[in-house]
């Protein structure tokens, strides 16, 4: 028996032609944690879940999946394993019982213990009511993705992975698919690896997360612990045009070193941020910089992510980067 | 055994609940049957033509069915590439020969409905097997192992090129395996040399005589045993095509 539910990566690169998709990419993940693997699109994520889930191989490097390694080993991973990527992937003629009743045949449970397993997995993810006779592909996005979870947990696998679990819902569907999550983790002791763009997803769920950018790491620790690093608090202004907030970045560098410009925006990091109000507002006035705004809040993963590359995670989320 | 049997089981509600990608393909085959006979029947009036021209046109009218019907896996199985289903039955332990059965064989039982029912319209039409029942049932399976063998080709297709028209486009393939044959008149009758070359390389040939053979002459085993052997070389060559994309779709890449 194997009670291995950790995961391991170690100088994982992949590229595709010319074009490098990770580099040199190093991660532990704890048995029985779950951890938020974070990133704008085209970061990286859905490359080292694909490697992690036995689907595409590494260029380079190691990575273990509750002990086995992904490359020579992929068979054994597939039993430990439940998979839910970013496209669910079902199938539109079937009805809900019976992609869930192959999909328990396929595990090799028998008849009855699969038809079993399909009623228990649809009234967590609560679809019981749905009509039984309802196809996959009359479902909304939020039911489909409900049943995608179940199709993966259908083996009671060690280690879930969830690829942007929430893309496209509305909010009373995430809110449902982050309690499944929360949890499966806290009473079934699944290792769930969460690739997610939502920083509020991976603040609220992760124990742990690593942020991707552009294929490497960039951050990793507690979500409070990285908040904590670039200080307890942060001070946005907003001013008229970057212009504007470069001359005030060069103004206030001496005073307030930990800073960092995105657009017309200009986010400081410091401990005692009230307190340095009026002198961070005298500095400006002295160079006539007219200020749009201030904001006094507590850093964000959307900081943490613009400290460590220079751009805020949610513009090149919207813009689709 | 048990997983090709679950996916077979699926590939066919898939199909009953698609009636639109089927009925054409069973039209189409009875069609032919009906323009051929009305239109060239009068082939058989020719002398050196020995039976009815029914008889003789039936296995083409068969053939274009298999040919049809096992088409369909491959666009089956782009349907799940594209859908992404394929990508979570590869993340299950079911094997990989599977995982391509399971559609090979519904298209093949589904063309096993259709030549039963083309073979039923020839007899409403006055056909007059030479082997009855049990050789109707040997034409039956010849079809059926002719539509594997296509089916393999066309399952090959779709995991190699992934696309849908692409795999479309290779069932065209048809065309010069159907009409470079002895395919409206016997090989006695063809005059033109590098067609008669054709013939005698193209595999449907073979299981055009098989069959004829069946429905038209008696139990002959010379065309019977060099038509199975034809097709069930072909069957392997497209089969074992089919298995190795697969194993390479599930590899690592």
């Amino acid at each position: 028996m194997n009670n291995d539910r950790s995961i391991s990566v170690k100088k994982v690169s992949r590229t595709f032609r010319d074009f490098v998709a990770l580099k040199d990419v190093d991660l532990d993940v704890p048995s029985g944690q779950i951890f938020g693997f974070l990133g704008p699109n085209g970061a990286g994520k859905s490359t080292l879940v694909k490697i992690l889930t036995t689907i595409l191989a590494p260029t380079a490097g190691v990575a273990t999946v509750a002990g086995f390694d992904v490359h020579t080993q992929s068979d054994k991973i597939r039993q430990h394993i439940g998979v839910a990527l970013q496209d669910v992937g079902l199938d539109a003629l079937m009805t809900a019982r019976e992609l869930l009743l192959l999909q328990a045949q396929l595990f090799r449970f028998s008849k009855s213990e699969a038809i079993t397993k399909s009623e228990r997995l649809l009234k967590k993810v609560k679809l019981e009511t749905v009509d039984p006779k309802k196809r996959v592909g009359d479902y909304s996005g939020g039911m489909k993705r409900r049943l995608d979870l179940a199709l993966a947990l259908v083996h009671d696998p060690d280690i879930l992975f969830l690829d942007e679990p929430t893309t496209g819902l509305d909010p009373a569907s995430r809110a449902d698919i982050w309690e499944e999550v929360h949890r499966i983790n806290k009473e079934d002791g699944v290792t769930i690896f969460l690739t997610t763009q939502y920083l509020e997803e991976a603040d609220k769920l992760a124990q742990e997360v690593a942020i991707i950018n552009k294929g490497q790491i960039v951050a990793r620790g507690t979500p409070s612990a990285l908040k904590k690093e670039i200080g307890n608090e942060v001070i946005t202004i907003t001013l008229e045009d970057p212009n504007a907030a470069t001359q005030a970045s060069q103004k206030l560098k001496q005073s307030f070193s930990e800073q960092q410009i995105s657009g017309h925006e200009l986010s400081i990091y410091l401990t005692d941020a009230a307190a340095r109000v009026p002198e961070l507002v005298r500095l400006l006035d002295q160079e006539k910089i007219k200020l749009n705004g201030l904001t006094l809040s507590q850093p964000t993963l959307d900081d943490v992510f613009l400290h460590a590359t220079g751009e805020r995670m949610t513009e090149k989320t919207n813009t689709g980067e | 055994m048990n997983d090709i049997l679950l996916l077979i089981k699926r590939s066919l509600i898939n199909i009953l609940r698609t009636p639109a990608a089927t009925i054409p393909n069973i039209a189409i085959s009875v069609f032919f049957l009906f323009v051929y006979n009305g239109g060239l029947s009068s082939v058989s009036s020719i002398p050196g033509f020995v039976g009815s021209y029914l008889g003789f046109i039936l296995p083409v009218s068969i053939v274009t069915a298999a040919v049809g019907g096992a088409g369909s896996a491959g666009q089956n199985l782009i349907k799940d590439i594209d859908s992404g289903y394929y990508t979570k039955l590869l993340l299950t332990p079911a094997k990989r020969l599977a995982l391509i059965w399971g559609p090979m064989f519904a298209g093949a039982i589904v063309l096993l409905v259709q030549v039963i029912l083309i073979i039923i319209l020839g007899v409403i039409l006055g056909l007059h097997t030479a082997t009855g029942i049990p050789g109707m049932i040997m034409v039956a399976l010849l079809a059926f192992t002719w539509g594997m063998a296509f089916a393999g080709y066309s399952v090959f297709m779709a995991l190699k090129t992934k696309n849908a028209a692409a795999t479309q486009a290779a069932t065209f393939a048809f065309f010069p395996l159907i009409f470079l044959s002895e395919t409206f008149v016997p090989s006695s009758f063809i005059t033109v040399k590098w067609l008669k070359i054709a013939a005698n390389i193209n595999p449907t040939t073979y299981v055009f005589r098989a069959m004829r053979s069946l429905i038209l002459n008696g139990w002959e085993a010379k065309p019977l045993l060099i038509g199975f052997a034809v097709i069930l070389g072909l069957a392997s060559l497209t089969g074992f095509m089919a298995l190795m994309a697969a194993k390479k779709s599930t590899q690592l890449s």
